[in-house]
């Protein structure tokens, strides 16, 4: 599905959306960026509560098209320059990284 | 793996210091719960650097004294004891300013120190007085061993009234009202092996007692997060625990860093913990935060440079009914 | 629904049983960050986690958890075990990603 389906099925909050079109294939659950670098497959959406730029550069390596902050977390500017340059999508949901797993995991599997 | 930690005995490292089998819990408990400045005397008889000694030696005979500090405006520059008198009439030099005589090298002794700390500067130094200063380094007082006694016969006295007050209203009762439960535990700097075993300790301890889950709760988060505090962010230091009359006190002192700025410090997601700290799961930075907020009351002195202590205290209120 | 029950979902291996095996849980936290863990007042608790490391445990029995499943098969340094043991808490570990955890609990979870 894209973004955009993704975000409005969910109720996400799209603080930055380069591409509301892009392609995401499923979901990752990771607040260990070394864990993510390893196992985060390609097309995911980063589930995570680490609000900083070091997710975005981490997304960019693995090919992932968002990362959803949890807990409303802060975006810092930082964060969101990076992600502006690098094209990566920054949403945000005051759910818990559980309840979001889950939340995604149910739109995922009723659109397959 | 790392060094020993700055507290003066050696022990195996990690394990929890033992209670002292030699003296009385109570006794224990009272010479860490007190400090300097609750046994000191501060209503102090001083002169100025002007006095004579004959000016000092009358001071000292009129308020059956044995040593009179130097100060001026709370400024604190020596102490003359009844020794350097004696030197003065015996070189005739009693006439003379005290500033030309005093003893300036002198060991202080600082109000908030507990006790059990003044204690060891005694056995130490076999000085009679030591003079006290506060964290400004002016002088508030001056302890010698008539203070400690005459304090500790007080205190005991006291708490002796508790005891027999609490015990023979509910028989049985064990609660949060009696003295007991006092231990410290050295923490070494990046003892990651160790880290966090103290609170958990604690906590083990804690449902023993059967206080309410939540007040449990509250300690051992407070514990926990202190001690990885001291783990990760210090250069090692002692995390000490008490409960006493309805309360449980957690402290965390350290000798070193320090924190520059402590307000900043206690903000949300600040932290100074380097990538391999936060590989291990800590660092976020949320540590003081959440201390502050399981606690009734949060206090943290720290300079940098020198030490840091934080305190929390979480009221217990009644035990549960067995 | 027990720890164990939810290891039989994620097909885990339960490493040690401790105290808390049978209670139902009452809530579930997929963080990988301690702080965040200590931060949370919930009672009966089910920790997935991808890190591995003492710490977890030692944090999972101040929060009073009913016991950590280690995600995303990782190897657990085999002072975990010991770990474990010593404060009894349950330890398992399965090879799901947190997010497949997370949606496969989630699934389990709900009333049939």
């Amino acid at each position: 599905m894209t973004l955009q389906q993704l975000i409005d099925a969910c109720g996400l909050e799209g603080v930055l959306v380069p591409d509301a079109q892009a392609a995401v294939t499923g979901a990752y659950t990771s607040d260990l960026l070394s864990d993510v670098m390893a196992h985060c497959p390609d097309g995911a959406v980063l589930i995570t509560v680490q609000n900083h730029k070091n997710s975005v550069a981490v997304c960019t390596l693995v090919g992932s098209p968002a990362i959803l902050v949890v807990h409303s977390r802060d975006i810092p500017e930082e964060m969101r320059s990076v992600a502006q340059r690098e094209g990566v999508a920054l949403l945000r949901t005051p759910d818990d990284q559980f309840t979001a797993s889950c939340r995604l995991g149910a739109v995922f599997s009723r659109a397959s | 793996m790392s060094d020993a930690p700055h507290t003066s005995d050696a022990r195996p490292k990690g394990e929890p210091e033992p209670v002292a089998e030699s003296e009385p819990l109570v006794l224990l408990e009272l010479i860490q719960r007190l400090k300097v400045r609750d046994v000191m005397t501060s209503k102090l008889a001083t002169v100025p650097r002007s006095a004579t000694l004959r000016e000092v030696q009358e001071l000292m005979r009129k308020k059956k004294i044995s040593g009179v500090p130097v100060e001026e405006n709370g400024r604190f520059f020596g102490l003359v004891s009844i020794d350097d008198i004696i030197r003065a009439l015996v070189a005739g030099t009693i006439d003379e300013p005290c500033s030309k005589h005093m003893t300036t090298k002198l060991v202080v002794l600082e109000d908030d120190m507990p006790l059990s700390f003044a204690l060891r500067y005694f056995d130490r130094y076999h000085y009679g007085r030591f003079p006290v200063l506060n964290r400004d380094r002016r002088l508030v007082g001056i302890i010698c061993q008539r203070d400690i006694n005459r304090a500790l016969l007080v205190e005991l006295t006291q708490e002796l009234n508790r005891l027999e007050t609490s015990s023979s209203q509910t028989p049985g009762l064990d609660g949060a009202y009696s003295i007991y439960v006092l231990r410290e535990f050295p923490i070494c700097k990046y003892d990651f092996e160790n880290a966090g075993k103290a609170a958990n300790q604690i906590k083990q301890v804690l449902q023993e007692k059967k206080f309410q889950p939540k007040v449990i709760r509250r300690i051992a988060v407070a514990a926990y997060e202190l001690e990885i505090n001291l783990c990760v962010h210090s250069d090692g230091g002692v995390l000490s625990w008490q409960i006493s009359n309805g309360r449980a006190e957690i402290i965390a002192r350290d000798a070193g860093p320090g924190i520059e700025d402590v307000a900043w410090a206690c903000r949300d997601g600040t932290s100074t913990a380097n990538e391999w700290i936060r590989s291990l799961g800590f660092g976020a930075g949320m540590g003081l935060v959440n201390v502050k907020r399981v606690s009734d009351e949060f206090e943290i002195t720290s300079k940098k440079g020198s030490g840091t202590t934080v305190k929390s205290v979480i009221n217990i209120g009644e035990p549960m009914a067995t | 629904m027990t720890i164990l029950d939810v290891s039989e979902v994620l097909k885990a291996d339960v490493l040690v049983k401790g105290e808390g095996c049978h209670k139902a849980i009452r809530h579930v936290m997929a963080s990988d960050l301690m702080s965040d863990v200590l931060m949370v007042d919930e009672e009966d608790m089910l920790l997935l986690t991808s890190l591995a490391s003492d710490q977890v445990l030692r944090t999972a029995q101040i929060v009073g958890a009913v016991g950590v499943i280690v995600v995303n098969g990782k190897p657990l340094p085999s002072s975990m075990v010991n770990v474990a043991n010593d404060l009894r808490i349950t330890l398992a570990v399965s090879r799901f990603s947190k997010y497949d955890a997370c949606v496969a609990v989630h699934a389990a979870l709900k009333p049939a």
